[in-house]
């Protein structure tokens, strides 16, 4: 440290560029990869989702060998809904997966409130809006890829099971590739709507407990009441559920009217996510930081 | 250079702001004095476009601060001193303001030596002390080399060479044509630092002047004199130029003759002294005295014996009426 005035007059001057849209994004890009608990983050889901296709696929490969699990299994309603077969078996952490990726997409930018990043953010980005698209590319791209990753993973990792148990994935059934590329487009999709819920609440308990009641809680109370009553409201509140409708486009069940088909229910999920994000972006650029 | 009109700020029923207009101007050092809440730090944020104000505006550098296309050459800001994430290291943090505006990595390096940063740049800002917090802040108010600085309580938390480092900064940056903008609730600071002031207190402008100016107005001596033969007293010490004002409980204070002068003319004019003591008012009590109704969180004065001299006062008044 120098304790006299700083000899800067020797210095070249400082170049600045303009702020820009690609700058904003790398500025972005620094911060997500230089927080540890991120990286662990993406590196973990990744790592569960190859480790739960793994796992599903070894259970079916034993069903081989005993018949009396395989009729058990399949006289299972919950498996039967799901539809079991090669594609829900490489795909079957995208739970897990929604999870991990909404609580980061959440952390990003709760995290800048929480520390008062923020305040440096915005005084180095003024505009604000820039900030929070840069934020949506940098995780739904990163989402994308590593979910991508570990499916290709799960899948080249699996096929010795599944082919023994009869289950391969085949990818020429445009079925299968739908709920792949699916299972790749709802966690995207997930992190974005978990993106606009933490700018909306800044505060990371909170939007991190609203994400796991939206995405979690809300639908498993519906899979009872919608059991338990006949009321066509329950249905409908039901099948619009984010989750619940986003899902659509992984799973392989039968179609039912209870569900929605699985590019509509996808569009649905979409739909609540570009609400959010709206809401999101008015309610940033307009509140004190 | 920073203009201020009829800056507002109004939280709910509380009006932080009130109606502020100044002018700091570039190639100074330019003190913003108040107590704590006054109303300095939210003023800062408005300038920089954190805070929407509720009336008025503000622009730096002749436009509002979110307009400029390089914000960071134009204002570089130092608002609290944890403002980045406790799990990047200081350099990490630094290149990601940077990349916003296409700064090399050299630069980053540079304003980490500029700032006493070398030996931790590499660390995680988590383990920071407040200083080295500090010092990360004037690091990010550097990066652009912005014309205008906004430093909120610079000096908070800094060991003594750090003080003299930031004050010596603030004048080198002014001294080089940029406009230099520091708060602080110390007044000895601002006069050390600072060649203008504003002060303000409970969101309003109380003064805003040369630092000398104020210096000056602080340090007027006055002496207090006490005599049975005030009246008389009193006339010739105004003969000779002397401002006199009534004081407490019989007393009156003189200004403009000094102690020695008062007892001279008493012995010439015969009067009886019973009291003579020159009293200096010192920068702090000048500042106390401009500030006194406007502070947000006031001590109440404690007597001798401890008790709070409001709640004594009430009960001679209800008990005993003087």
């Amino acid at each position: 440290m120098t304790a006299t005035a700083p000899a800067r007059e020797a210095a070249p001057a400082v170049v600045v560029h303009r702020v820009t849209f690609g700058r904003v994004l790398r500025g972005e890009w620094i911060k997500f990869r230089t927080l540890r608990s991120t990286v662990w983050t993406v590196v973990i889901t990744a790592v569960v989702m190859v480790g739960l296709a793994l796992m599903m696929a070894a259970i079916v490969r034993t069903m081989v060998d005993t018949p009396e699990m395989a009729e058990g299994m399949s006289q299972d309603p919950g498996l039967q809904a799901i539809g079991l077969t090669g594609t829900t078996i490489v795909s079957f952490g995208y739970s897990f997966g929604a999870l991990a990726v909404g609580v980061l997409a959440t952390l990003i930018v709760t995290s800048e409130y929480s520390t008062g990043t923020v305040r440096s953010t915005f005084a180095a980005v003024p505009r604000r809006l820039p900030v929070l698209w840069a934020k949506l590319v940098v995780i739904v791209l990163t989402t994308a890829v590593v979910v991508a990753v570990a499916l290709v993973i799960a899948f080249v990792s699996t096929a010795p099971l599944l082919e023994d148990a009869g289950m391969s994935v085949d990818l020429s059934d445009p079925e299968q590739v739908r709920a792949l590329v699916g299972c790749v487009l709802y966690l995207a999709t997930v992190a974005a709507f978990a993106l606009a819920v933490g700018t909306l609440m800044r505060h990371s308990a909170g939007a991190i407990f609203t994400i796991v009641a939206i995405f979690f809680v809300v639908p498993l109370i519906f899979s009872i009441v919608v059991q338990a009553s006949d009321a066509a409201w329950t249905d409908w509140v039901n099948k619009l559920l984010p989750s619940v409708a986003g899902e659509r486009i992984i799973s392989r069940g039968a179609e039912t009217d209870a569900l929605l088909d699985p590019w509509v229910g996808y569009a649905v999920l979409v739909g609540y996510t570009v609400v959010l994000l709206v809401a999101a972006a008015i309610t940033l650029k307009r509140r004190d930081a | 250079m920073i203009e201020a009109h009829g800056l507002t700020k109004r939280y709910g029923p509380k009006l932080a702001v009130d109606d502020v207009t100044f002018t700091v101007q570039p190639g100074v050092v330019t003190g913003f004095l108040g107590p704590n809440g006054a109303g300095k730090s939210t003023t800062m944020r408005m300038i920089m476009g954190l805070d929407r104000p509720t009336a008025g505006n503000v622009t730096v550098n002749g436009s509002s601060y979110p307009q400029h296309g390089r914000p960071l050459a134009e204002v570089g800001a130092l608002l609290e001193a944890k403002a980045a994430h406790p799990g990047r290291t200081a350099r990490q943090h630094l290149l990601a303001l940077a990349a916003t505006h296409g700064i090399a990595p050299s630069r980053v390096d540079e304003v980490i030596e500029l700032t006493g940063l070398s030996a931790v740049a590499r660390k995680r800002v988590g383990g920071f002390s407040l200083g080295m917090g500090q010092r990360l802040g004037i690091a990010v108010a550097l990066l652009g080399d912005p014309r205008t600085l906004i430093l909120d309580e610079p000096v908070n938390g800094l060991d003594p060479e750090g003080v003299l480092w930031v004050r010596n900064l603030a004048r080198f940056l002014a001294g080089e044509g940029r406009t230099v903008f520091l708060s602080s609730h110390l007044m000895s600071e601002v006069a050390l630092t600072a060649d203008h002031v504003i002060v303000i207190g409970r969101g309003r402008i109380l003064a805003d002047m040369p630092v000398q100016q104020l210096v000056d107005g602080a340090s007027r001596r006055l002496v207090r004199v006490r005599s049975p033969q005030a009246a008389d007293l009193a006339d010739a010490l105004r003969r000779e130029g002397g401002d006199v004002a009534p004081g407490d409980d019989g007393a009156f204070e003189v200004t403009g003759l000094d102690a020695a002068r008062v007892g001279e003319l008493a012995a010439a004019g015969g009067a009886v002294l019973h009291e003579l003591t020159p009293v200096s008012s010192t920068l702090e009590e000048a500042y106390l005295e401009l500030t006194a109704d406007s502070v947000e969180y006031q001590a109440e004065a404690l007597d001798d014996a401890g008790r709070a001299t409001g709640a004594e006062t009430g009960a001679t008044t209800d008990g005993a009426p003087r």
